[in-house]
């Protein structure tokens, strides 16, 4: 398989090569271009009732798109993402990784996507009760409203909730006042989120609930 | 982004486009008598002394209902016309989304373009916005397709980056996805998996499959599905 992210960081897509037998996993919807000779059936993402809680939960969508080639030969296809914005590949090795919801774009079917309770502090920090995992081993596609930044975390590391893209699974995330509650107010950061724990986050340049609030401002 | 630089040979259009891929703005030299015509609402900026006016297209794709409601709303498909004054005069046209634009030279074939993706033509080349090759659309984009003909240069864009497909054989595109494509390819909206239940389930409903031999231009982006991820988040005005 040999995928390369195109046209990034401000319109990424995904342009794939896959050879015979193999498959590539893809969010609902994420296809743009494709070989006629690609096989796609939509499969409950990591089984009935992951789809399902993925879907009530997590507000993903339930299936997911396998793509796969039957023939003797190599095909195309291009995947995309519905905002504007960057894509990054994460390797895992036996490995669980969470991402925010809308961020995951593909995978190689050796990953498995799944839900995991996120608690009342990811709620309040407008991150959803679940978290999206993907675990297994392979490569993670994913994207972002914007650019994506690359931050090594130990110990503890302050994020404006909704840039959040990626994280590591034993991460806390807690909601947290940016600045006392009158600095909070003044400063228009309010709720931040602290991400506590070991490892590697990513975070996006944008947010899109900052453009939809803008937006509704002059509606 | 080979062709940034477009020279004024003939009677070609100058064309430059300025900031791709990201906000792409086409600034365009008129000779003297020059004629342009542009999507209403594409220009940004002109020479005082260019001469515009202005023509309507009935789009016609969507069916009786859409149509009825078209003739109500009086939505018509504004075309602007441009001339340039003995001087020449320069002309900067834009589009609605952020992202790339393209030039293709005409030589009397077709081109199909997305109604929201054509920009301009030089004066040689017909807007036809009744084309309807797509008319039995049922597809969750509500897109009007112009076919443009003859002799000329035509300019397009695209939200999000561009780029080229080129068909031999067969290829699938999602409709949202495609900015133009030449003619010479035949074309049927059809499923995108082998089943229509993967079809639908796996969200990409009805595709375009392309046959024979030729380029679509396809985006990298999908507009309605940017604004189905934005719009829920919007209040109801």
């Amino acid at each position: 398989m040999n995928v390369k992210i195109e046209a990034n960081p401000a319109f990424a897509y995904l342009d794939i090569e896959l050879a015979p037998g193999e498959t590539i996993v893809s969010e609902a919807d994420a296809m743009a271009t494709m070989s006629s000779e690609l096989d796609m059936t939509a499969k409950f993402n990591g089984g009935f009732f992951q789809g399902i809680s993925r879907k009530l939960l997590g507000g993903e969508s339930m299936f997911v798109n396998h793509f796969t080639n039957n023939t003797s030969k190599s095909l195309k296809l291009t995947l995309t993402q519905a905002t504007p914005g960057d894509m990054e590949c994460k390797v895992l090795n036996n490995e669980t990784y969470c991402l925010e919801g809308g961020a995951y774009v593909a995978s190689e079917p050796g990953i498995k996507l799944g839900l995991r309770w996120a608690g009342f502090g990811s709620f309040i920090a407008r991150e959803g009760l679940f978290k999206l995992i993907v675990k297994g081993t392979g490569k993670v596609y994913f994207g972002a409203y914007g650019g994506i930044v690359e931050r090594e975390v130990k110990g503890e590391y302050i994020v404006d909730s909704g840039h959040l893209v990626g994280y590591e699974k034993d991460m806390q995330l807690k909601p947290k006042l940016s600045n006392g509650i009158i600095g909070s107010i003044t400063s228009g950061e309010g709720f931040v989120t602290k991400v506590t724990g070991n490892g590697k986050i990513y975070l996006q340049t944008r947010n899109l609930s900052g453009l939809a609030s803008w937006v509704n401002r002059h509606l | 982004m080979e062709n940034t630089i477009q020279s004024a040979t003939t009677n070609q259009l100058d064309v430059k486009f300025q900031m791709r891929p990201g906000a792409t703005a086409a600034e365009i030299t008129l000779k003297p008598g020059q004629k342009l015509t542009a999507e209403g609402g594409a220009m940004i900026a002109k020479s005082m002394a260019i001469q515009m006016t202005t023509s309507t297209q009935q789009k016609k794709s969507g069916g009786i209902i859409k149509g009825l409601k078209r003739l109500v709303s009086g939505e018509n498909f504004f075309l602007n016309h441009y001339v340039a004054p003995a001087e020449g005069g320069k002309l900067w046209l834009g589009a609605t989304h952020i992202g790339d634009m393209e030039q293709k030279e005409l030589h009397g074939e077709n081109l199909i373009i997305q109604g929201g993706s054509f920009v301009a033509c030089t004066e040689n080349v017909s807007i036809d916005a009744s084309w309807q090759g797509f008319k039995n659309l049922v597809s969750k984009e509500s897109l009007f397709w112009v076919k443009a003909s003859g002799h000329g240069t035509v300019i397009f864009n695209s939200f999000g980056a561009i780029y080229k497909l080129e068909v031999d054989g067969e290829h699938i595109v999602d409709t949202g996805h495609i900015v133009a494509f030449e003619e010479t390819l035949a074309f049927t909206l059809t499923k995108a998996g082998k089943s229509w239940v993967s079809s639908v389930l796996g969200g990409e409903g009805l595709v375009c499959k392309f046959k024979g031999k030729g380029i679509v231009w396809v985006q990298s982006h999908n507009s309605s599905s940017f604004g189905s991820t934005l719009g829920p988040q919007l209040k109801p005005r």
